[in-house]
Formats: structure tokens, sequence, C-alpha cells
């Protein structure tokens, strides 16, 4: 599969008089043409933010992408001037939220909000345009959809608006489709249905897919490969598989023992103490450390990095794994803090 | 929507009878009566009580009121007791277009200035050219209107002589619509101040509000240009909040054209309300305190009625 996207070193961070809050501190990875990829990790550990930096989207004035690449083939989305990001944006970009209930405008009909974008992007005529948005909502299974077209957003409910803004999103058969926790504001039946949804669109087309989630029930749905991300840096990459066999990074054992197991013995979950560090507090060495079980005396010096020497389709910023064999260094781990 | 008009309007007539029922009874509560100024102080007081009589003034207050109601449900709103013989209703007809021009002029005005420089100030708040607009907004709401045409007057009449110091038009000379333009600059101008700042103010608040929501955010994500996400996307929900003010500050208008009618000589309604209030002039208090309400009921049915147009989630 060819590379579609490719981050490289990604930075973007918030100024504000006091402090500088690197929301996302040197982020690599890429994504390859129809694949699907999950961002993962707890709420402020910069998902939200990498997807809206290859987007540029971050919200200004305070936040500012301040490093990195973002390549989509040979072009540098960064380097672009605002109006070709705006060709690119919606196009073959495009992105959906979390919140449907709000992220329609409430004063234009759903039609109208769909049937812009082609205008706009495929510059056709007005008419040829409204029939493409018909057969887009029929797509994503709306119901009578020559009525909806005309109806404003406040009459259909959160899953329809959701699948009115994947329609949107797909009305330009973007290359990737950047979907902010798309299911997190649906009820537990409505986001089976937006998961299928979106896996069948993605396979149709050949549309990548960017999930952000904290929801590791919607990757192992979704999703081909992991992202895991902490406090602004990625701590794991492996295929889904891999992560939930054997997840390397103490964070993601910590993230998949929290979920509640379906089959094993019902006790308590395990929780990961701690939150997420303050930009105030960032710790010295590995960002993770402060909440590690496994943490020994040179996590708090050294900032691990981004390893993927043996494991070649994995990769894990952690101590744990010894630079030189990838494997699992057994003394440490016996040094543990606790 | 038109059922919704005639029952609007039709709820409207109750409220309309307490507005007459409450103005007639506070004019009349008020000190002095018509003879007081109108006539020689030597005047025999049978001659008083004779006039007092020819115009009911001597009712009890309740016969007096069903009596003008009766008149004026019959499209009759008496003479004026100061203009003597002179009916009330041609005294209304010949001034309330001055007014209503005046009104129309002056509010598209502050709606032309206030809304552009709110949408200015919310697209970049917190810089320069935002605490501009929010200082001269300020320095707006805080100069009286009096004071304004006063100075206004001073300068660019009186010393500049660049336009007229009142009147609509230049007496004795055919009618030109320059001429009224020019007559109309100055007094519209100081009567959109007055309702100028707080509808900017209000624009502001509610853009930056608005370019705040998702569906902004959705808007850039589909690719669209900051002109089209601003105007189609932003505006239309950020006026929504915007014409609630407005319909508030219709009869406000109506109050400042009785200020600037007077300090610019404007020959409209609020100037002969003025008179006619010093004067105890009963009939045009009454004739225009009835249209004041008239008005003012208009001016909500037309707000509510722009609601449904701007925001589809309102039904009636």
């Amino acid at each position: 599969m060819k590379d579609l996207l490719k981050v490289k070193n990604l930075k973007t961070h918030f100024f504000d008089k006091k402090q500088t809050v690197k929301a996302v501190d040197g982020v690599d990875f890429d994504i390859r043409t129809g694949e699907t990829v999950a961002l993962v990790g707890e709420s402020g550990c910069g998902k939200s933010m990498t997807s809206l930096s290859i987007m540029q989207l971050v919200p200004g004035p305070n936040g500012k992408i301040v490093d990195g690449e973002v390549m989509m083939g040979s072009k540098n989305l960064l380097k672009l001037t605002e109006n070709e990001m705006c060709q690119i944006r919606g196009n073959e970009i495009s992105m959906i939220f979390q919140e449907p209930m709000t992220s329609l405008n409430p004063v234009l009909t759903v039609g109208e909000q769909i049937i812009e974008v082609i205008t706009y992007h495929k510059r056709l005529p007005r008419k040829e345009a409204v029939k493409q948005a018909i057969e887009l909502l029929n797509m994503v299974g709306i119901p009578r959809a020559e009525e909806i077209i005309t109806d404003f957003p406040h009459r259909l409910s959160g899953g329809m608006r959701q699948r009115v803004m994947i329609a949107m999103a797909m009305s330009c058969d973007p290359k990737l489709l950047i979907a902010d926790e798309p299911t997190t504001a649906l009820d537990v039946t409505i986001q089976a249905q937006i998961l299928d949804l979106m896996r069948d669109l993605s396979r149709k087309v050949n549309t990548a897919i960017l999930l952000i989630t904290h929801d590791l029930g919607v990757v192992s749905e979704l999703a081909e490969r992991i992202i895991v991300m902490y406090a602004g840096q990625i701590v794991e990459q492996a295929s889904v598989d891999d992560i939930f066999d054997n997840p390397l990074h103490p964070y993601t054992q910590g993230l998949i023992e929290s979920v509640p197991d379906i089959e094993g013995e019902i006790g308590r979950l395990n929780p990961i103490t701690g939150n997420v560090p303050t930009p105030e507090q960032m710790p010295s060495g590995c960002r993770f450390a402060p909440r590690c079980t496994h943490a020994f005396g040179r996590c708090f010096e050294e900032e691990p990095v981004l390893l993927s020497k043996r494991h070649n389709t994995r990769a894990v910023r952690c101590f744990l794994y010894d630079e030189e064999t990838g494997v699992k260094n057994v003394t440490d781990t016996k040094n543990t803090y606790s | 929507m038109l059922s919704y008009i005639i029952r609007r309007s039709l709820m409207a007539i109750p409220l309309l009878f307490g507005i007459t029922i409450i103005s007639f009874g506070i004019i009349h509560l008020a000190p002095g009566d018509p003879t007081a100024l109108l006539m020689d102080p030597n005047i025999k007081p049978e001659d008083k009580v004779a006039f007092m009589e020819k115009y009911g003034l001597n009712d009890p207050m309740h016969i007096q009121y069903l009596k003008w109601v009766g008149n004026m449900l019959q499209g009759d709103f008496g003479q004026s007791l100061i203009r003597t013989g002179t009916d009330v209703s041609y005294l209304i007809v010949e001034r309330l277009p001055n007014t209503l021009f005046l009104m129309l002029v002056s509010t598209l005005l502050a709606v032309l200035i206030s809304i552009p420089f709110g949408i200015i100030s919310a697209r970049k708040p917190y810089t320069l050219t935002d605490y501009s607009v929010t200082f001269t907004s300020f320095i707006g709401l805080a100069t009286p209107n009096f004071w304004l045409g006063l100075v206004l007057i001073m300068f660019l009449s009186v010393q500049l002589g660049w336009f007229p110091t009142g009147g609509i038009a230049t007496l004795n000379e055919p009618f030109s619509l320059w001429d009224r333009i020019h007559h109309l600059v100055l007094p519209a101008f100081v009567l959109a101040t007055a309702d100028m700042a707080g509808l900017t103010r209000y624009t502001r608040t509610s853009m930056l509000d608005v370019l705040k929501q998702d569906y902004i955010r959705t808007a850039r994500a589909k690719g669209f240009k900051e002109r089209r996400v601003v105007y189609k996307h932003g505006l239309r929900n950020g006026l929504i909040p915007v014409i609630t003010i407005f319909g508030l500050m219709l009869p406000s208008f109506f109050a400042g054209t009785v200020i600037v009618e007077k300090i610019f000589n404007w020959p409209g309604i609020g100037l002969l309300f003025v008179d006619a209030a010093f004067q105890r002039d009963y009939p045009v208090i009454m004739a225009v305190t009835v249209i004041a309400a008239v008005l003012t009921v208009i001016g909500n049915l037309i707000a509510d009625i722009l609601y449904a147009v701007f925001d589809p989630r309102i039904e009636y």
C-alpha cells in the first residue's frame, strides 16, 4: 500500500502570557491509502489537536503549528497558502466531529449544507449537486432523502445528523477522512451502525480513515493500526492484533486493562492511577513515569525515544525495551518503583 | 405565519386599551390644565368654566375617557385645545410621515454602521481594531443625544456652515431631494448614535459566540474561505439575538425622536408631542401616545416575524 499522508515531527503549541502548552510535541506517523488508523489516548493527550493540525484548523490566535511536516504526496500541507489549503479541506481530507448535535449549521437546510460542498469543490451546477446530495443521503442510509434534503438539522436525531455529517464529508470522495470521536455522543446501538457505515464507505471509495477515539471497543471494530498518544507524544504504534494481544507500553497495557472484559471473570477494573500531567508539571524524564507501575531510576532522568528496531511493524517509547534487542529488559523491571 | 400575525394583532387590542387607560390617567394626574397656559390671566371665571364645559373637561375622568375612546374608534381624535379648531388627526397626518422618515433613515443608518463594526470587532477580538471599536462605542453610549445634537449644530452648522441648523427643508423653496437629504443628515445621525453603540456591542458578543460554535468549525473543515464561513454560516446565526435587541430599540427610537426633533426643529410627531405636553393639550397627547403604542406593537411584531425568517427552529 502506498503512503497517503506522512506526519513528521509535528509540533503544535499553545501560547499565552504565562506559559507554552505543548499540545502536540513531535508526532510522527503515516497513513497508507485506504487504511484505517486509530489515534488513541486519554482526554488532553493531544489527539484532537493532532488531527486539527493536519487540517490546519488549530484554534487561533493562541494555537500555532510550530514545527514539522505533513506530507501528502509531494506536497507539504503546512507550506501551502490558506487558499491552497481550502482546496484540500473538505475535498481531499475531510473531517467529522464528536458532536453531531452542534456540528451542523442550524439555519441552513441539510441539503444546502451538502450541496454547497459539492458546488464549491467539484464546481458542478446546482441541479447536478442536488442529485448527488440525494444519492449521498441514500448511501449513508437516510430514508426519504428527497424530503430530508429540505429539512433543517433540528428535525433530525443525533444518529441521523452524524449520517448527514458523513455524507457531507464523503461528498467529494476524500482520500482521508478524519473522524474525531465520531460515535462518542451517540447511543450504543447507533454507534455500531455508524461504525459499519464508515467501514463500508471507506472500502467502497478506498478512503483512509484517521479515527480519533478513547474507546478501545470502537478501535477493535474499525481500525487496522493503532497509535497510542500520551501527553502530546506517541508512546506506541502497532497493528490492532498486536496491541490487544501483546501491548508493550505500560500505558497501553493500562488502557486495555481499564476496559471491562466480557469473557473474563468479573472483578475490579484496573484503572491507571493519577492524571495526565499538566503542562506546568511535565515530568522531566518519561512523561508517563509518575503513573507507571514499572518505572525505575532511568525513567525519571532521561526521556525515552520511540523505538522500532526489532519490532519492525511496531514502535514503543519505553526503557523497558532494550534499545539493541528490542525485547523486554527483565532485570530492570525488578527494580520497579511503586 | 399569517394566522400568527392575525393572532398577535388581536392580542394587541387589549394591550392598546390598557396603554390608553394608563396614559389617560397619568396625563390627567399632572397638575395644571389647558386654560392655565392658554388664556389671559385676567379671564373671567365664568368664561373659564364655559371653556372647560365646552371641551368636556369638567366631566368625571371615566366619562371623559369613554367619550374619547368612542370617538377614537370612529377615527376621530378630537380637536386640539391649543390650536383651536385644528383636528388632531390633521396634525398627525401632517407630521407622522416626517417622523417615520427620520426613524427609518436612522434605523437603517444604525444597522448599516453597527452590524459591520460588530462583525469586524468579533473577527479580530482583543486586537487594536476591536479595542478601537469598543472605545468608540462606549463614547457613543455615554454621550447624551441632546448634547451631541447641540455640539454638532454648533460646529458643523453654525461655525462651518456645512449643514442647516434645523428644519426639514429650506423655507419658500420648491421641493428638492438634495435639500431634504441635506437637512436630514444631522438629525438622522444623532438619532442613530443613541442605539448604535448598543447594537455594535450586541453584534460583537453574538458573533464572537457564534464563531466559536462547532458548525463554524465544520464550515472551515469543508474548505470554505473565511468570508464565506463568517457571512454565510456565521452571520445569520449571529443576528438572531440582535433581532431581540433591535425589537426593543424601535420604541426607544420613537422616544429619541422627541428629543432630536425638538433640537433640530424637525416638524415631526415628537416635536408635536413635546409642545402638547407642555400645554396640556390632552387630545394631541393621547393621539401621539396611541400612535407610539401602535408603532411599538408593530415593531415587536416585526421582530417576532424576523425571528422566524432568520431561525428555522422557530415555528408559529
